[in-house]
């Protein structure tokens, strides 16, 4: 294939997801049930009776490089879950390994405070940056140490992560502590599917943001992924027709 | 509605920047008479993706402020309920920051010693914690079937078998090999091709969403 077909391709595949995504729609959507999503309440409401953190880790996600999406979405996950915990005593702890994510961190939290008009209980140092070192296995060993010291409530373990996420459920289940868990590498999401007590699966992770927030219209985005998986299937099939055909 | 210029800035900053940039890597660069606007937005993308690569390094900085601000805070700060393991934290925090002392100094006085440091102490223990990951997960693929038997559950521990059973060089177990190297290339190749396929469609809508301002992180 060559450079013009790629670029053509990528035109006409960003201009239909523009349109998908800006499309106005009345319509309410109901969403399929997500376990990780429906044990959210639950996670927060935990953390604050007992008066303990709610641990959130973007893993090695950051700004500027192909994760930089996933540090988004996993900063909008935090954004929710510690919306809902400050309200508490108890700020939650957002770890990262990556030190462009901290103001991504530093930013979600800020946000969760000041919409309960709590901006003063807000600390920038809940947000802790362990360097990563090869495969991120310091940061793993961080976060278990801190697991054990700071006495989590939960864990919410969205960004990028390898087979080091294996550590950190290891650890979170030898403290009783749950957990949800994604990642958008391969090893690190079917660790998460073996260790985890409550997963989501690839592009579920993307769309936290609908699931847990009440603005109107956030289910647009699910709406938009799965037209486009969709159309994707159908060209699959498509070409795999007209290979069939060349073939015969 | 409240107007906040602020909120509104970062929007237009946003999709401004965005669009160019996305103009800048979609037009072709190596055409015979590009266009001022080809030149333009291509050479306007290359700038700005340095100015990222730039700003980016020098987080760096920031993320060891963080650090230090951080274990500083749980060195000074005041025990709570859990007596003893504030204890063992405020130990782990203070080991952080001499550490940290030590690598500065022995790289300013004394870099063999910086070398000694990180090849034989930091290389080591990492080595060490990655030999347990093989634990973790085999400890994991025992608790998920002690919790409840699914058949994906069963499932998921049989193919772990096959796959660690597939790896000795023993000829006794030739067709556990050849199983093993067809679930590698078929069922586990259109799982993990489904999985990425799954997430590259959910990065472009969330990428177009910030694109276009539909999702807020940036605008509050």
């Amino acid at each position: 294939v060559d450079d013009v077909t790629v670029r053509v391709f990528s035109i006409i595949i960003l201009m239909v997801t523009l349109v998908l995504v800006a499309l106005p729609t009345r319509r309410k959507y109901w969403l399929r049930k997500i376990q990780a999503f429906e044990v959210v309440p639950s996670l927060s409401g935990l953390s604050i009776e007992s008066s303990r953190p709610v641990h959130i880790s973007l893993g090695s996600a950051g700004i500027g490089g192909s994760s930089t999406l996933v540090a988004l979405v996993g900063a909008e996950f935090a954004y929710h879950m510690s919306e809902r915990v400050a309200i508490g005593d108890m700020p939650p702890v957002i770890t990262l390994s990556d030190p462009s994510a901290i103001p991504l961190g530093q930013d979600a939290l800020r946000r969760a405070y000041y919409a309960h008009r709590r901006g003063q209980m807000f600390r920038p140092t809940s947000v802790h940056w362990y360097p990563s070192g090869t495969r991120s296995l310091a940061y793993a060993a961080a976060v278990t140490s801190l697991m054990g010291t700071d006495h989590m409530s939960a864990n919410v373990l969205t960004g990028s992560y390898g087979p080091e996420l294996a550590l950190l459920l290891d650890t979170a289940k030898r403290h009783n502590i749950p957990s949800i868990a994604v990642s958008d590498q391969l090893e690190g999401q079917a660790v998460a599917y073996a260790l985890a007590d409550h997963r989501l699966i690839g592009e579920e992770a993307f769309v936290a943001s609908s699931y847990l927030s009440d603005e109107p219209g956030a289910a647009r985005k699910v709406l938009a992924i799965d037209v486009l998986r969709l159309l994707l299937i159908v060209a699959l099939l498509v070409g795999f027709g007209m290979k069939l055909i060349e073939k015969g | 509605m409240r107007f906040r210029p602020g909120a509104i800035t970062a929007s237009a900053l946003t999709i401004s920047f965005g669009f160019l940039i996305i103009l800048g890597l979609l037009l072709p660069e190596n055409l015979e008479d590009p266009s001022e606007i080809q030149e333009i937005s291509s050479g306007f993308a290359g700038v700005m993706l340095q100015l990222v690569t730039i700003t980016i390094g020098l987080t760096i900085i920031l993320g060891i402020f963080n650090l230090l601000a951080v274990h500083l805070g749980r060195i000074i700060r005041r025990g709570d309920v859990h007596r003893q393991t504030h204890q063992a934290s405020r130990v782990y925090s203070l080991v952080l920051l001499l550490s940290f002392g030590l690598v500065i100094a022995t790289y300013l006085l004394d870099r063999d010693t910086n070398t000694i440091l990180l090849e034989d102490v930091q290389f080591s223990l990492e080595s060490a914690l990655a030999g347990l990951l093989l634990f973790a997960l085999v400890f994991g693929a025992y608790q998920m079937m002690r919790h409840r038997v699914t058949l994906t559950g069963i499932l998921f521990v049989l193919t772990v078998l096959v796959v660690l059973l597939g790896a000795l060089s023993i000829d006794s177990v030739r067709e556990i090999r050849d199983l093993r190297d067809w679930l590698m290339e078929i069922p586990v190749s259109a799982g993990a091709r489904g999985l990425l396929l799954g997430i590259a469609l959910a990065t472009l809508v969330t990428g177009m969403r910030v694109l276009i301002g539909i999702d807020r992180s940036y605008r509050e």
